[in-house]
C-alpha cells in the first residue's frame, strides 16, 4: 500500500518537526523524514516505462515448446542426452531420459519472423512487439525457491519483491490506490505462498495488495452487513472528531496525523477500488477482445482487463498469476497441460496487448510474461518435462523494449543458457533500468547493509533497449 | 608462453593465493571501536535532587543542553503505559482507580511488582524475543511443513521470562542445553527456529543454508553483529571476515548431524558424537566451493584467543563447543552480550534504544546516545544476577520513564526545539501498540480474552481471500472457539502466512531476524480496524459488556472510556458521544472508539 508519508499535507513539515511533541511523534517523524530522503522521489534518470504489468505463469512454462525452437531436439528426439552435455542437476530423476521434441510446431511470425509455437496463436500475432529473452537462467530446481528468486532476486524467503522495490522507488500515481497490486489465481495458492509479493524488510506499505474481481476486490474494503454505509460515515466522523481533539493536544504529532489520513484514504478506496474493478461499462467488443465472452478465457481475461484498468488509474505495478498450486508444472504431459493453460491465457494476454497498444499505453507500460523457470529437453514419464532453471525464456513487450527481436540463446537442445545469458539478477536490473531506476542505487539500509534487489550482481541487457 | 600469457598466469595465481590466504589481520584500531571493547563502568554523576542512577546520567546530559525532564505523567497515563509495556494489555478500570486513589509513596512500585509477577509479562516479552530468533511453527518454502512441537520452545521462552531466569543462563540453555542441562533441551529450539528446505535435492545445500542462517541469527540475536554479510564476502564495514563467519559456524557444525524430532520435546539439538567434522570456508557462500579448512573460534575482533573447549563429561556424545561458546558469550566482561540485551529492554520501554540500531552494533549502526549510561546498565546486569526483571524495574521506576509525553509552556517548547528526536529523553515517547497487542487489547477491553496459558497454538478463522493464497488445508481452524480468543502469542505462526492483523501492523517476516520492527501507517490497517469481522465482533462484545455494567447513556459512555482509555471522558467527548448515540447504536459507538488513535497509541 501506498506510504502515507508520501502524501501532501496541509501543514508545513518543518513546522511539524519543530512542534512534534510527545517524543515518539518526533522520533517517528525523524524516521519518516529519514525515510523520505532514502525514498526516491521518482526515478534516477528518465525511464521509458512508467508502469509494469507482470504476467506470471506459475509452475514453469516450457520454453522449448513455446518460444525457443530447437531443430536438434526434433532430430534427436527419443535419444538420451548426449554425454557432451555433462551432468545436469534436475528436480526429478530425468537426466537419463530420452529427449522429447517440441509437442507443437513452431512458425515464423510477423515481419520479424520470430518463431512462436502453435500453443500461442493469438500472442503470435503480436510477435513484432516482443523481445524474447531466450537465455534466462536462475539458481534452483525447486518451485518456491525459484518463485522467490524471480520475484525477489533471492532463493531464500523474506526479501522484498520486485513490485515492492518499484513501489518504494517510484510510489503510486493515484492517491486512492495502492502502488503495487497483485491478482492471484483464484484456483489456488502459489508454492511459497504470499511471501512472493511481500515487502521483506521494506516497510509494509510497499507490499503487494491483493485484489480480485467482483464486489469485494480488497479484503475488508466494505463494512460488515450489520453496518450500513450511512452509519459507517457517521462512525468515521465521530472517530475523526475525537482524533482531531487528541491530535491537537499532542502537538499535531505527524504519525498521528498520518493515521488520520490513512482513514481518509481507506474511505476513498471504498469507492475507488470497486469502480476500477467494475467492467460492466466496458464495451462488448472489449470483452470479446480479452476473451471474457468465452468460458475458458473468461477468468484470466477479466483479470487482464482489470490490469489495464488499474494501470490506467495510476497503479504502478500490477502482477497477475496464472496457474493454481501446480499450474504450468507439466511433469506428466506437456501437451495436455499447456493446451489447458495456453488456452486460458493466450487470448486474454493478446487482447491486453492489443488494447494497450490501441490506447497508446504500451508506449510507457512494460509487460512481462514468464514463469519461475522453463522445462527440460528430456522427457519425464514419456510426455512430460521436469523443471529447468538453467535456460529458459522470458518475454518483454512495451515501453523501452525493442520489439520483434530475440536476445541470447540456449544450447542446441534448450538445456542451458549459453549466449548473452540473462541471470534473474540481470533481468531485474534491466526491468529497473526501463523504469529509470539504477539497480545499484535503489537501496534500503537493513541490518547494517544497503540491500538491493540485485544483491551484488545484475547487468542491464542494453542491447534490448529501444 | 607469451608475455601476455605469463602476466595472466601470474595474476591468476595471485588471485588464487589471495583467496586462499588473504584474511585481513585485525588491527588495534579495529579493536578500539566502542562496541568491541569491554564496557567501562562509570558511576553516575551526582545531580542534586536526583537519586536514581539512570536519571542522574540523563539529567546531567539534558542540563548540558539547557534542558530538563518533563513533569511526571498523570497516574492514569502512567498505569496505562506501564501495563502495556510490561504485559501488552491495558489495565482493568478497577486497577486504574485503585492506583489513582492509592496515596502511599509505594503505590507505583506496587503496580510494577504486580505487573512483573503477572504471567502476561512473559507472554508479552516472549514475542520480542521470538522476532529476533525468526520463530515460526512451520518450515516455509514449498510445503511449509508444520512443526507440531515448535510451541514447546515458545512456552519455554515465556516460562523462562516469567521465572526471571538469569539472562546468562537463558543464553546458555538456548545454545547448549543438550550439553549442560539435557532436561531443558527444548531451549535449543532457538537454533532450529528458522526456515528450512527439506525438499532440496542436495542435502548438503540444505545443511549449508540452514547452518548459515543459524550462525547469522546467533550473531545478531546475542551480539547485534550483522554477521550474515560475511557468509559470502568479508564484511564491508566491520572487521569480520568470511573466515570468521565459518569459524563461528564450525561451532554449530555438528548440530545438524543430530537434528531430529524428539517425540516429547519437538525439535531439539542433539549431536551424535564428540568428533567434529572438518569445517571449511565456503567460497562466496557457495556450498559447492569449499575453501581452506577452519577451526571453530570466536570472532577475532572480540577474542583472538583459542576457544577453550572442556572435554565432555563421561559418556556425553557431544563436542561441547556450543557450551564453550555460550560460556564465553556470557562472561560478564563480554563487550556485547549485556549491552545488546539491556539496549533491547530500553528500546521496548522508551521507544528507541540507547543504540537506536538495536540489531546492529557495528560500524554501520548508530552510536549510543548515552554511552556511559549504556555501559552502566550493561555492567549492572551481571551485578544484579543477570535478572531481567530487576532491569525492567530499574527502567520503569526511573523518573525518565515516568515523564509526560505531552505538555506545553516554555520548557516544553524548548525541549521540542532542541531535542526534536527525543534522543536526550526530554519527555516520554508516544508509541503505537503492535498488531499482537492491538488484538489482545480488543479482546481484553471487550471482556473476551481467554487467558489460558501455553500449549499448542490456535488457528482462529481466516477470510477465504486469505486462505486461498495458501496451499490447500494449511489453515485448519481450531475447533474449540474459546481458543480463538487466546492471546496473540498463542496464535499459530505459519511462516508462509502472517496472521492478517499482525502482518498489517508490521510483524516481521519470520525468514529474517528482527530486533526493531517497522512502524508503517497504511490504509489496509484502517480498513481492517474499521471493517473486519473481528473489529465488529469486538464492538458488539464491548457494547454488551457496558450495557450490563450501566443502564444510562452517560454512564455507558463513562464505562466505554474506562475500558478503552483508562480515563473518564471530557465534557466535549461526552457531548459528542451523546449526540452520536441519539441516532447510532452502542455497537457503532464502540466501533468508532476502537478506531480512534487513542485506542492504539500509548502516551
Amino acid at each position: 500500500m501506498q506510504a502515507l508519508d508520501h502524501f501532501p499535507t496541509s501543514t508545513n513539515r518543518r513546522q511539524f518537526l519543530l512542534r512534534a511533541g510527545g517524543g515518539f511523534g518526533a522520533v517517528a517523524l525523524s524516521h519518516l523524514m529519514a525515510g523520505e530522503s532514502a525514498v526516491m522521489k521518482g526515478a534516477h534518470f528518465p525511464g521509458k516505462a512508467k508502469r509494469v504489468i507482470y504476467l506470471f505463469m506459475h509452475g514453469g512454462p516450457s520454453h522449448v515448446d513455446l518460444w525457443d525452437p530447437k531443430p536438434d531436439l526434433v532430430k534427436y528426439s527419443g535419444q538420451p542426452l548426449p554425454e557432451s552435455f555433462g551432468s545436469v542437476m534436475t528436480r526429478r530423476a530425468v537426466a537419463k531420459n530420452p529427449l522429447l521434441a517440441p509437442v507443437t510446431p513452431f512458425r515464423k511470425r510477423g515481419q520479424s519472423g520470430i518463431e512462436i509455437s502453435d500453443f500461442l496463436p493469438h500472442m503470435a500475432e503480436l510477435a513484432d512487439e516482443f523481445c524474447v529473452l531466450r537465455s534466462c537462467h536462475g539458481d534452483s530446481v525447486n518451485h518456491p525457491q525459484s518463485v522467490y528468486q524471480m520475484n525477489t532476486g533471492s532463493i531464500l524467503g523474506g526479501k522484498p519483491s520486485l513490485g515492492s522495490w518499484v513501489a518504494y522507488g517510484l510510489g503510486s500515481e493515484n492517491r486512492n490506490m495502492p502502488a503495487f497490486v497483485v491478482m492471484p489465481d483464484p484456483a489456488g495458492g502459489l508454492k511459497g505462498g504470499p511471501s512472493a509479493w511481500g515487502s521483506g524488510f521494506l516497510p509494509a506499505s510497499y507490499q503487494g495488495t491483493t485484489m480480485r474481481p467482483g464486489a469485494a476486490p480488497i479484503l475488508n474494503l466494505h463494512p460488515q452487513d450489520r453496518i450500513s454505509a450511512a452509519r459507517q460515515r457517521e462512525i468515521l466522523e465521530l472517530s475523526g472528531a475525537l482524533n482531531a481533539r487528541h491530535l491537537e493536544q499532542r502537538d499535531f504529532d505527524d504519525e498521528l496525523a498520518a493515521r488520520v489520513r490513512s482513514y481518509e484514504l481507506a474511505f476513498r478506496m471504498q469507492s475507488a477500488a470497486p469502480e476500477i474493478v467494475d467492467i460492466s461499462r466496458e464495451s462488448k467488443a472489449t470483452h470479446a477482445l480479452y476473451g471474457i465472452d468465452r468460458k475458458e478465457t473468461r477468468e484470466f481475461g477479466t483479470r487482464c482487463l482489470l490490469a489495464r484498468r488499474m494501470i490506467e488509474s495510476g497503479v504502478r505495478f500490477v502482477q497477475l498469476y496464472s496457474g493454481d498450486t501446480n499450474g504450468w508444472d507439466a511433469h506428466d504431459d506437456v501437451l495436455k497441460n499447456h493446451t489447458q493453460y495456453c488456452g486460458a491465457t493466450d487470448k486474454p494476454v493478446a487482447g491486453l496487448l492489443f488494447d494497450l497498444k490501441a490506447r497508446g499505453l504500451l508506449e510507457d507500460t512494460l509487460v512481462i510474461w514468464g514463469g519461475e523457470f522453463g522445462r527440460m529437453p528430456m522427457s519425464e514419464k514419456g510426455l512430460g518435462r521436469d523443471h529447468n532453471p538453467w535456460g529458459y525464456s522470458v518475454v518483454l513487450a512495451g515501453a523501452g523494449v525493442r520489439g520483434g527481436m530475440t536476445y541470447g540463446s540456449t544450447d542446441a537442445i534448450g538445456l542451458r543458457a549459453t549466449e548473452n545469458t540473462v541471470h534473474v539478477n540481470d533481468l531485474h536490473a534491466t526491468i529497473l533500468h526501463l523504469l529509470g531506476l539504477n539497480h545499484e542505487h535503489l537501496t534500503f539500509r537493513h541490518n547494517g547493509r544497503d540491500e538491493r534487489l540485485t544483491d551484488v550482481a545484475g547487468k542491464v541487457a542494453f542491447s534490448i533497449l529501444a | 608462453m607469451s608475455l601476455r600469457q605469463a602476466i595472466l598466469t601470474v595474476s591468476l595465481l595471485a588471485v588464487v593465493f589471495a583467496s586462499a590466504r588473504g584474511e585481513e589481520p585485525i588491527s588495534e584500531a579495529d579493536r578500539e571501536f566502542w562496541s568491541f571493547r569491554t564496557p567501562v563502568r562509570v558511576e553516575p554523576p551526582l545531580v542534586e535532587g536526583e537519586a536514581g542512577p539512570i536519571d542522574r546520567f540523563l539529567v546531567a546530559r539534558l542540563a548540558s543542553e539547557g534542558l530538563v525532564f518533563a513533569p511526571e505523567a498523570d497516574r492514569r497515563t502512567l498505569i496505562r503505559r506501564v501495563s502495556f509495556d510490561l504485559t501488552g494489555l491495558p489495565p482493568e478500570p478497577a486497577e486504574v482507580e485503585a492506583f489513582v486513589d492509592d496515596e502511599s509513596p509505594e503505590a507505583y512500585a506496587h503496580v510494577v511488582d504486580r505487573l512483573l509477577a503477572s504471567p502476561a509479562y512473559g507472554e508479552r516479552w516472549a514475542q520480542h524475543w521470538l522476532d529476533v530468533v525468526r520463530f515460526a511453527e512451520s518450515d516455509g518454502f514449498e510445503h511449509d511443513v508444520v512443526r507440531p512441537e515448535a510451541w514447546r520452545y515458545r512456552d519455554w521462552v515465556i516460562g523462562a521470562l516469567n521465572a526471571d531466569m538469569p539472562y546468562d543462563r537463558f543464553v546458555q540453555l538456548q545454545l547448549a542445553a543438550d550439553e549442560i542441562a539435557p532436561e531443558e533441551s527444548v531451549a535449543t529450539g532457538l537454533l532450529l527456529a528458522g526456515p528450512d528446505m527439506p525438499d532440496l535435492n542436495e542435502p548438503e545445500e540444505r545443511r549449508h543454508i540452514f547452518l548459515n542462517g543459524m550462525t547469522s541469527t546467533v550473531g545478531e540475536a546475542f551480539m547485534a553483529l550483522t554477521f550474515g554479510c560475511a557468509q559470502c564476502h568479508d564484511h564491508k564495514t566491520d572487521p569480520m571476515s568470511t573466515d570468521d563467519f565459518y569459524r563461528l559456524r564450525a561451532i554449530f557444525a555438528n548440530t545438524m548431524v543430530g537434528l531430529k524430532r524428539d517425540e516429547k520435546l519437538g525439535s531439539v539439538v542433539r549431536e551424535t558424537g564428540r568428533e567434529v567434522p572438518v569445517s571449511f570456508v565456503m567460497t562466496r557462500g557457495d556450498f559447492q566451493r569449499p575453501g581452506n579448512p577452519v577451526e571453530a573460534a570466536f570472532p577475532r575482533v572480540l577474542d583472538p584467543g583459542e576457544m577453550a573447549v572442556s572435554p565432555p563429561d563421561g559418556d556425553a556424545a557431544s563436542s561441547m563447543r556450543r557450551t564453550a561458546f555460550a560460556r564465553w558469550l556470557t562472561r560478564p566482561d563480554h563487550p556485547l552480550t549485556a549491552r545488546v540485551i539491556v539496549n533491547r529492554l530500553w528500546q521496548h520501554h522508551f521507544g528507541a534504544g540507547i543504540v537506536a540500531s538495536s540489531g546492529d552494533f557495528g560500524h554501520t549502526g548508530e552510536q549510543p546516545a548515552h554511552p556511559e549510561l549504556l555501559d552502566w546498565l550493561a555492567t549492572e546486569l551481571p551485578v544484579r544476577g543477570w535478572s531481567l526483571k530487576e532491569m525492567h524495574r530499574l527502567m520503569v521506576t526511573s523518573r525518565a520513564y515516568r515523564q509526560a509525553s505531552r505538555g506545553g509552556g516554555e520548557a516544553w517548547e524548548r525541549a521540542l526545539e532542541h531535542d526534536p528526536g527525543n534522543r536526550l529523553l526530554s519527555r516520554m515517547s508516544r508509541r503505537r501498540l503492535e498488531g499482537e497487542a492491538i488484538r489482545d487489547t480488543f479482546l481484553a477491553v471487550s471482556g473476551q480474552l481467554n487467558r489460558e496459558a501455553g500449549g499448542p497454538s490456535v488457528r482462529p478463522p481466516l477470510p477465504k481471500e486469505v486462505t486461498s493464497t495458501l496451499l490447500q488445508n494449511q489453515w485448519e481452524v481450531t475447533p474449540d472457539e474459546a481458543g480463538h480468543r487466546r492471546r496473540s502469542v498463542y496464535v499459530f505462526a505459519r511462516r508462509n502466512l502472517r496472521y492478517p492483523i499482525f502482518e498489517a501492523f508490521d510483524r516481521p517476516d519470520s525468514n529474517l531476524t528482527c530486533s526493531r520492527r517497522d512502524r508503517s501507517t497504511t490504509a489496509p490497517q484502517s480498513l481492517m480496524l474499521l471493517n473486519s469481522e473481528f473489529s465488529l465482533a469486538t464492538a458488539e462484545a464491548l457494547a454488551a459488556r457496558i450495557s450490563v455494567e450501566a443502564s444510562d447513556t452517560g454512564e455507558r459512555i463513562e464505562r466505554a472510556y474506562a475500558h478503552l482509555f483508562s480515563r473518564p471522558p471530557e465534557s466535549d467527548e461526552r457531548a459528542l458521544g451523546r449526540r452520536f448515540l441519539d441516532r447510532g447504536s452502542l455497537v457503532e459507538y464502540c466501533l468508532a472508539l476502537l478506531n480512534t488513535n487513542e485506542a492504539i497509541y500509548v502516551d
